[in-house]
């Protein structure tokens, strides 16, 4: 970081004639600076997590605003992994129960894979029936959904979790994935805007070749809007594999438990009690790895949807 | 977490709601059953007691064949929030650690099971318990709901180094006095601890109240809710005065005694004096990670966070009893957990023969031995103190209350929960300067009112 800071400042002073239009003015090196300062003030907290899940939980408190980790161990990441022992844990401050991080990976991965799969499926067929299909009382179902967009999702859980009583499906994968597996206004509200853009022309051109709305959506809207499902899978990923607090309601027992639930077993132990703060900032860092690889894998890609839907 | 935690504590307030009705639509005890066999859920918080209690499981399956023990540990943050879930959707545990605070909610909606009758059967002889212990667990309808499992009290924790260095000796730790006038040599104590930026401590001149770098007294914030048990119970007691007009489920509240708005008039004067920090520098910590930091020389806790205590590195702790108060004695509360039976166990026979065993010498001695808590089994408690001893912490300034007959019981009452909303709202009112100590008087007609309004 420190490097990069020193080539944006030293940029004017090596400043040679002949540049073009891309060359470093005085206001390209401000814009520069500035996204670096902010760029270094996004990553601190990640850092700070770090720092923190490297120190050992029984001395961490002794140098508080320390830059470096404190007392360093890889002990947190040990016992979120369970590769520490019991009285290994309880050393550096850990807690005593033990942590099944593999299953509560498990589950993570199969919960936010199941709900994206669903939304981005049955989003795309409801939002392909909104922008192009013509049937009585259309716009005004529309309407609807797009208001049920408006209802703060507190509101739903209540009900809901009453129904997945009533159903039996408290602690089981179903309970946790079906609220949000047929389609969220948003993905309908999203992927009919893309639809919306597609030009009718092809569409008369397949229908012509005798394609019926099935075909067509398949064969002709789905791949033609590959950057934006894309995009909205990835959205939804990340909002299903976040989500706290339904999984909290319906999902607590071990062996459905997501990992942000199952992040709870770093914090107090009892009244009072001292939270396992390495150990909770090792656990979060490690869960929000998966994410950040997808993120690795398919920014290119969304930034480019993004862009290109802009263009036109 | 802020936005988790006030998630939670909505959602658990409509939970509340929500139980008796669906309680109302299947009667617990309809749905539970008497089998001894099978597999019996048992939930507790204290991750620092699992290990002994797994032991214990793995010799009680060994007994009896025919029953399985899952422990489930759910840390306290979480404990009472998933639990009650847990009791909405029908799969609450068999078995679970009952809080005396929390049990007259579960009692009152028919939803843990009356000891009564099967304790006049198969026992235990309730004489071996710690005096007092078993008394927490008998309802206001007069059954008894869980059999006792450990007790603690309130003392005070202090940074050893740091008292030495004040030149303040153990012998004058042991023999603190108090009342709310001048505070006592408590509060000499309390300003000798106390030093400011410039290395000035509390009680010599030139002292700055308002740039400190260690204070005398640590808080947490909220700091105490209803019951201050840790943190302010211990003095209002040696006045004579008490939560309720009885020890235990009291209907009328006496936050409007001059008593009790004088003593915390003077907890209050300590924040102004700077030998306590201010709300915003203490909301949000730890006391043990304040203690660590070397931003608070001492703390009034409970007895079960003393192996947290014991474990923190780089500081040499120590313990001492509660002051002496202007009456001539010491005083703390005490508490004891349980061990509850859920109404709609379907085998609820094993279920009670695992209680039984949690209660027994057999299981206790071995939760003495693990060094964390003491168990209520008297029997067993010195083999605890020495076990918790040999972590570095002397508990005696603890248990001694018990034995002197200076402890008194956790107030426990009907509508808890909305007792300690409506008094931890007050009391932060009233640390953070906004509200006078006199404010309590409309805050105690509130409470009072939750027992006239059915």
């Amino acid at each position: 970081m420190v490097t990069v800071d020193a080539d944006v400042t030293a940029a004017p002073t090596s400043r040679t004639p002949g540049r073009e239009a891309g060359g470093p003015t005085p206001g390209r090196v401000l814009a520069w600076a500035c996204l670096v300062v902010i760029i270094l003030i996004t990553l601190f907290p990640f850092y700070w997590m770090l720092r923190t899940a490297l120190s050992n939980g029984t001395t961490l408190a002794t140098a508080g605003s320390s830059w470096l980790p404190v007392d360093f161990t890889w002990g947190a990441f040990r016992r979120v992994l369970g590769l520490a022992t019991l009285e290994e844990a309880q050393a550096e401050g850990g807690t005593g129960s033990a942590v099944d991080f593999w299953v509560y990976l498990r589950n993570s991965v199969l919960v936010a894979g199941l709900i994206t799969a669903g939304q981005v499926f049955f989003g795309a067929l409801a939002a392909y029936a909104f922008a192009r299909m013509r049937w009585p009382g259309r716009d005004l179902v529309f309407f609807v959904l797009l208001t049920a967009l408006m209802v703060p999702p507190i509101f739903t859980q209540l009900p809901n979790f009453l129904l997945m009583r009533d159903l039996g499906l408290v602690n089981t994968y179903a309970g946790l994935v079906l609220p949000f597996f047929f389609m969220t206004p948003f993905a309908v509200f999203f992927l009919r805007q893309f639809f919306l853009g597609i030009s009718r022309e092809i569409e008369e051109a397949a229908r012509l070749d005798g394609a019926g709305h099935v075909r067509t959506f398949f064969r002709i809207i789905v791949p033609m809007s590959w950057g934006p499902i894309t995009t909205l899978a990835l959205l939804q990923y990340v909002q299903a594999w976040n989500e706290y607090f339904w999984p909290l309601l319906v999902g607590s027992e071990r062996s459905v438990r997501t990992l942000t639930v199952a992040l709870g077993v770093f914090r107090a132990q009892t009244p009072q009690g001292n939270p396992d703060w390495p150990g909770l900032m090792a656990a979060t860092l490690i869960a929000a790895l998966p994410v950040l690889l997808l993120f690795i894998a398919f920014g290119r890609k969304i930034v480019d949807s993004i862009g290109f839907s802009g263009i036109k | 977490m802020k936005r988790t935690r006030r998630l939670t504590v909505i959602a658990t307030a409509v939970l509340v709601a929500l139980v008796p009705a669906c309680a109302a639509e299947r009667p617990p005890t309809e749905s539970g059953g008497w089998d001894d066999t099978g597999e019996v859920t048992y939930w507790m918080w204290d991750a620092n007691q699992l290990p002994a209690y797994q032991r214990c499981a793995t010799d009680f399956e060994a007994r009896n064949p025919d029953i399985d023990i899952a422990i489930e540990q759910v840390g306290w943050d979480y404990y009472w929030g998933r639990m009650l879930t847990s009791f909405v959707a029908n799969s609450a545990p068999d078995v679970f650690v009952n809080h005396t605070s929390k049990y007259g909610d579960y009692t009152s909606r028919g939803l843990i099971e009356p000891l009564d009758e099967l304790i006049a059967r198969d026992g235990p002889d309730l004489s071996q318990f710690v005096e007092g212990t078993g008394d927490l667990w008998v309802g206001d309808d007069g059954k008894r709901y869980g059999l006792p499992k450990d007790f603690d009290a309130v003392g005070i924790f202090y940074n050893a180094t740091m008292a030495r260095d004040a030149g303040i000796t153990p012998e004058q730790m042991q023999n603190l006095t108090w009342n709310p006038q001048d505070g006592g040599t408590y509060e000499d104590v309390l300003a000798r601890l106390t030093v400011d930026a410039n290395g000035v401590r509390g009680d010599e001149p030139g002292f700055d109240p308002r740039n400190v770098a260690t204070y005398g007294l640590g808080i947490a914030y909220p700091p105490g809710g209803g019951s201050g048990q840790t943190q302010w119970s211990f003095l209002t007691a040696t006045l004579g005065w008490g939560h309720t007009d009885r020890p235990l489920w009291g209907t009328r509240f006496n936050y409007d005694d001059p008593r009790f708005q004088e003593t915390i008039a003077w907890w209050r004067s300590l924040v102004e004096k700077g030998y306590m920090p201010p709300l915003e520098q203490a909301v949000g910590n730890e006391l043990s990670q304040l203690l660590q930091a070397g931003r608070v020389a001492l703390v009034t806790e409970g007895s079960w966070n003393i192996s947290t205590f014991a474990k923190l590195g780089g500081i040499e702790m120590a313990t001492a009893p509660t002051p002496i108060g202007p009456q001539g004695f010491r005083s703390a509360m005490t508490n004891s957990l349980a061990d509850s039976i859920a109404a709609g166990s379907p085998n609820k026979g094993a279920a009670w023969k695992w209680v039984r065993y949690l209660a027994s010498p057999e299981c206790q001695s071995v939760v003495a031995e693990g060094g964390v808590v003491v168990p209520a089994i008297a029997s067993v408690v010195s083999t605890a103190e020495a076990a918790i001893g040999a972590h570095g912490l002397d508990i005696t300034p603890f248990t001694r209350q018990l034995r002197e007959g200076t402890a008194f019981p956790y107030p426990a009452a009907q509508h808890a929960a909305d007792i300690d909303s409506i008094m931890e709202t007050a009391m932060e009112r009233v640390m953070a300067g906004s509200a006078d100590v006199s404010s309590f008087t409309a805050a105690n007609e509130e409470v009072n009112a939750l027992f006239t309004q059915g």
